[in-house]
């Protein structure tokens, strides 16, 4: 069992307003730790389930205007036009709240929608997908198409979704009477929070028998068919769950960010967790987490610059060829063969020649 | 009536360009089993280089095509060698470095090239119109069409009536029987796929004077080529033509009828539905799984 | 006896190759079953057949008056039919542990294994079995890493953590030595009885150390029937194995 590293993350993730005494550094390492969580997310269903899923800012860009649209709803009457309707819907002449929207004027249905809405579109696109039994390239296919459809229509239809420029002006969030200030403390250790969560519960399922299945069947599908279990079944739960953790993150961005946006949703994103995923480590949890933050957090302080940032994307495109050629199991795997040799030396030097490197791989 | 024969027209001018897109891309998917998502990159490399020897080198577009296609295939050549050769039996990995390519050869050209638009001429002897059925259409148009077919032509030939076609299609079949029968697969697949490179950077430079040339030009090439691919089938080059005109008619209506958006999604939800209930394409028999 | 496992004028064709044409055999509970017959005679198929992995073009399955050719795969192995491949078929990215784990495949839903309590509970199980395939030491390393005869046993080692009433073995001592072989048929002997097994097999030795009755199969049917003595008398086995060298060399 590999809990030590996800303890030892959570630890330093809640330190961290300790040494960072800026907020304004706090709210962007907050935005790459919810980052982090949507490569959990994806590490779930494609490091151990071996879903390659390249539309996994599906569920992301869900739960964000989830959570952007019960927020806007909440500045009524300050951004609002006559009868409560969300500026943008104004502008472009909708005369009543659509009634999708209803709902979301409570703050604990949206909360709800943000994780169960993109569970139940992963649910049914897997099980549109798992049913019929279509593996390995043709799923990444399916996703990414699905998720630029999207992205289309909510560009297109301007005025439910606020289109292209997503859903801005939004209220602080209010939980519990705690107020939620995109640079405040609340919401980093609200991200914090979320970050154990989400790395505890991708653990324990992990570490289930039903996750054990889900590996089995990343390794050989067909098998596992023959020991009796229906192998789409697990397939579409190990998707939903993905879909569940990443509705979460999409939430949170949308708090840490201030606004909702279609790129949330976008081709950009979606490939970039999976390059985050790769370079930390696609079948560790921690692994896949720290690439994201890391690979994120440096783009970020980079981005300063319009030229570092274009010899970046070349460098992180190089990088990522060498990860998936020479790295399947990314940095978090190179750890490993690290630790094991280290541990492999001190017990040989110390003369005890056996019981060496007792681990399970694709843990923690 | 001229307004549908018009039309047809329009879609058979796409459907050329698809096909001239689609092919390398459906032979190297199709023999090698990789998704090429440099694909598109390579019909960018294609038109800079068509770019590259207009405005330094006082090349013709004409006299280029060959160079354009060397130079690229040479491209392919190197990535297939050094890249993908070491990713035998792991699919969806080469999906992912072929993806990492593209991004490297699209970063380069913006780096080096710089990221503003390019033009490139018409070739002067095709800058007029010819009259067809009444209507007026452009000489260069119709060129592409000449040359798309001469193109298909041309692979058919390779693959079906030559020495290396048939080893392509042994080790397609069993890639370790091909191989104990002294064919060597990795020279095969290495010309295979600069082929493949050299026929995406032909569709390039041919389509450069249509269209302005830019580093990320070839992002959407690579999806209409790839839908394309899927509807004809993976090994039926026959296929691939049928689709490229069928899917040129299409989307020449539904642009005409619909707008840009709608299209776009239709197209999609057409591959999604495509592949979930006929993975094999729609022009091939199904065979023993 | 009643009869157990029931096929019943099954043919498959593929592209128009009858792979089957209306192939019969009925096996009795506990019974251990040999099935050999020339190259392509449709012995591999026969088991596809059964376990589902092939739909038969035409005819019927029964298994303890279940319709197995209407199933599913995996409604076919709740129902109690287990299958080892001709190609040793392991998680490789999973431990030896973890493989058996698999395979006891007690509760196959997906809330069902949703408890966290992977490890210590059922670690003994999970030993004894190593133990009876002789893969005791190797518990935790990944599959990947065994010898192509420890796969095999791996397999098998899964087939009995199934504890599937019937049980499909498809050359299970290829690739292994004369000594893991008559360990093999050791462990058949102590399955039969309890569980039902067809085996298909091209080493006659081993095929008579632990058949009961055994059906030769030839061209996508059955040949003919019965004890190994019987078996070689029969004309029509000794002509359709001519040029071969007699079915002591099959």
């Amino acid at each position: 069992m590999q809990i030590a590293p996800i303890l030892i993350v959570c630890a330093v993730v809640f330190a961290l307003p300790l040494v960072l005494n800026n907020d304004f550094l706090l709210n962007k390492v907050a935005r790459y730790l919810v980052l982090g969580i949507l490569t959990i997310s994806l590490a779930l269903s494609w490091g151990f389930g071996g879903i390659l899923n390249l539309g996994q800012a599906m569920s992301f860009g869900i739960g964000s205007y989830a959570m952007a649209m019960a927020l806007k709803l909440k500045t009524i009457p300050v951004h609002t036009g006559s009868g409560g309707l969300p500026d943008f819907m104004v502008w472009n002449n909708v005369a009543r709240l659509p009634w999708f929207w209803e709902p979301f004027k409570s703050i604990s249905f949206a909360i709800a929608a943000g994780i169960i809405v993109p569970a139940l579109v992963a649910a049914g696109l897997g099980w549109f997908i798992f049913r019929s039994r279509v593996t390995g390239v043709y799923v990444s296919i399916i996703t990414l198409a699905t998720m630029v459809v999207l992205n289309l229509v909510i560009i297109d239809q301007q005025s439910y979704t606020g289109g292209f420029n997503g859903i801005t002006d939004l209220a602080q969030l209010e939980l519990f009477g705690i107020a939620f200030d995109a640079y405040g403390r609340a919401t980093f250790y609200l991200v914090a929070t979320c970050v154990m969560l989400s790395l505890l519960v991708a653990f324990a399922f992990t570490c289930s028998r039903a996750g054990l299945i889900v590996q089995a069947i990343r390794d050989h599908e067909g098998r596992v068919r023959y020991f009796g279990y229906d192998v789409a079944t697990y397939q579409i739960f190990v998707f939903a769950l993905s879909a569940a953790i990443a509705g979460l993150a999409g939430m949170l961005y949308t708090i840490v960010m201030e606004f909702a946006s279609p790129t949330f949703l976008g081709v950009q994103l979606s490939l970039s967790v999976v390059v985050w995923c790769a370079v930390g480590g696609r079948q560790s949890l921690v692994g896949s987490f720290l690439g994201a933050v890391l690979v994120a957090g440096m783009q970020g302080a980079l981005s300063e610059s319009a030229a570092f940032l274009e010899t970046w994307t070349l460098v992180m495109g190089v990088l990522f060829v060498l990860v998936v050629l020479f790295l399947p199991k990314g940095l978090a795997g190179l750890a490993q063969v690290a630790w094991h040799w280290i541990v492999h030396r001190r017990q040989v030097t110390q003369g005890i020649a056996h019981g060496v490197g007792r681990t399970r791989e694709g843990s923690a | 009536m001229d307004q549908f024969f018009e039309q047809i027209i329009t879609g058979l001018s796409i459907g050329s360009i698809l096909l001239l897109v689609a092919l390398g891309l459906s032979i190297i998917y199709g023999s090698m089993g990789i998704i090429n998502l440099a694909h598109g990159e390579f019909v960018m490399l294609g038109a800079y280089t068509a770019w590259l020897l207009q405005s330094h080198f006082g090349l013709g577009l004409l006299a280029s095509l060959i160079p354009i296609f060397v130079a690229v295939a040479l491209i392919g050549w190197v990535i297939e060698r050094f890249v993908l050769s070491l990713l035998n039996n792991r699919p969806l990995d080469t999906i992912l470095a072929t993806w990492g390519v593209g991004i490297v050869l699209q970063q380069g050209v913006r780096l080096t090239v710089g990221s503003e638009l390019r033009y490139v001429q018409l070739p002067p002897s095709l800058s007029d119109s010819m009259v067809i059925v009444g209507l007026s259409v452009s000489s260069y148009r119709v060129f592409l069409f000449l040359v798309t077919i001469v193109l298909f032509a041309v692979t058919w030939l390779l693959m079906n009536r030559t020495t290396i076609g048939m080893k392509l299609r042994a080790i397609m079949q069993d890639r370790s029987v091909a191989a104990s029968f002294g064919i060597n697969a990795k020279r095969v697949y290495g010309l295979t796929f600069a082929y493949g490179a050299g026929l995406a950077g032909l569709a390039g430079a041919l389509v450069s004077p249509l269209k302005s040339v830019s580093p990320d030009m070839g992002t959407g090439y690579v999806v209409d080529a790839f839908m394309v691919v899927v509807l004809g089938g993976v090994q039926s080059l026959a296929g691939t033509v049928a689709s490229a005109f069928i899917l040129g008619q299409l989307s020449g209506a539904i642009a005409f009828l619909q707008n840009d958006t709608v299209a776009k999604a239709l197209v999609l939800l057409a591959i999604v539905v495509l592949i979930r209930f006929r993975p094999e394409g729609l022009f091939t028999t199904r065979v023993r799984a | 006896m009643t009869t157990h496992l029931d096929l019943r004028d099954i043919s498959v064709s593929f592209n128009g190759f009858k792979a089957l044409n209306g192939f019969n055999m009925s096996v009795r509970k506990g019974e251990l079953r040999c099935l050999i017959g020339p190259n392509g005679a449709g012995k591999t198929t026969a088991l596809d057949i059964i376990c589902g992995k092939v739909k038969p073009t035409a005819g019927t399955v029964t298994f303890d008056g279940a319709a197995l050719h209407e199933l599913e795969e995996h409604e076919i192995a709740r129902a109690g039919v287990g299958r080892k491949f001709q190609v040793p078929s392991v998680f490789r990215d999973l431990t030896v542990a973890e493989n058996l784990e698999v395979a006891r495949a007690g509760r196959p839903g997906v809330w069902a294994n949703l408890r966290w309590d992977l490890g210590q509970a059922r670690r003994p199980n999970v030993e004894r079995l190593a133990e009876l395939v002789g893969l005791a030491e190797q518990l935790d390393r990944p599959a990947a890493y065994l010898s192509h005869g420890q796969t095999q046993w791996l397999e098998i080692g899964m087939l009995v953590a199934q504890d599937a009433d019937l049980i499909l073995m498809d050359e299970p001592t290829a690739g292994m030595t004369a000594q893991e072989t008559r360990k093999t048929a050791e462990l058949f002997g102590r399955l039969k009885g309890k569980h039902t097994l067809v085996v298909v097999e091209h080493d006659m030795g081993f095929v008579k150390a632990i058949g009961d009755i055994i059906s030769v199969m030839h061209m996508g049917q059955l040949l003919a029937e019965g004890t190994a003595a019987q078996v070689e008398a029969h004309p029509e086995v000794r002509r359709a194995y001519l040029g071969s060298g007699g079915i002591t060399n099959a």
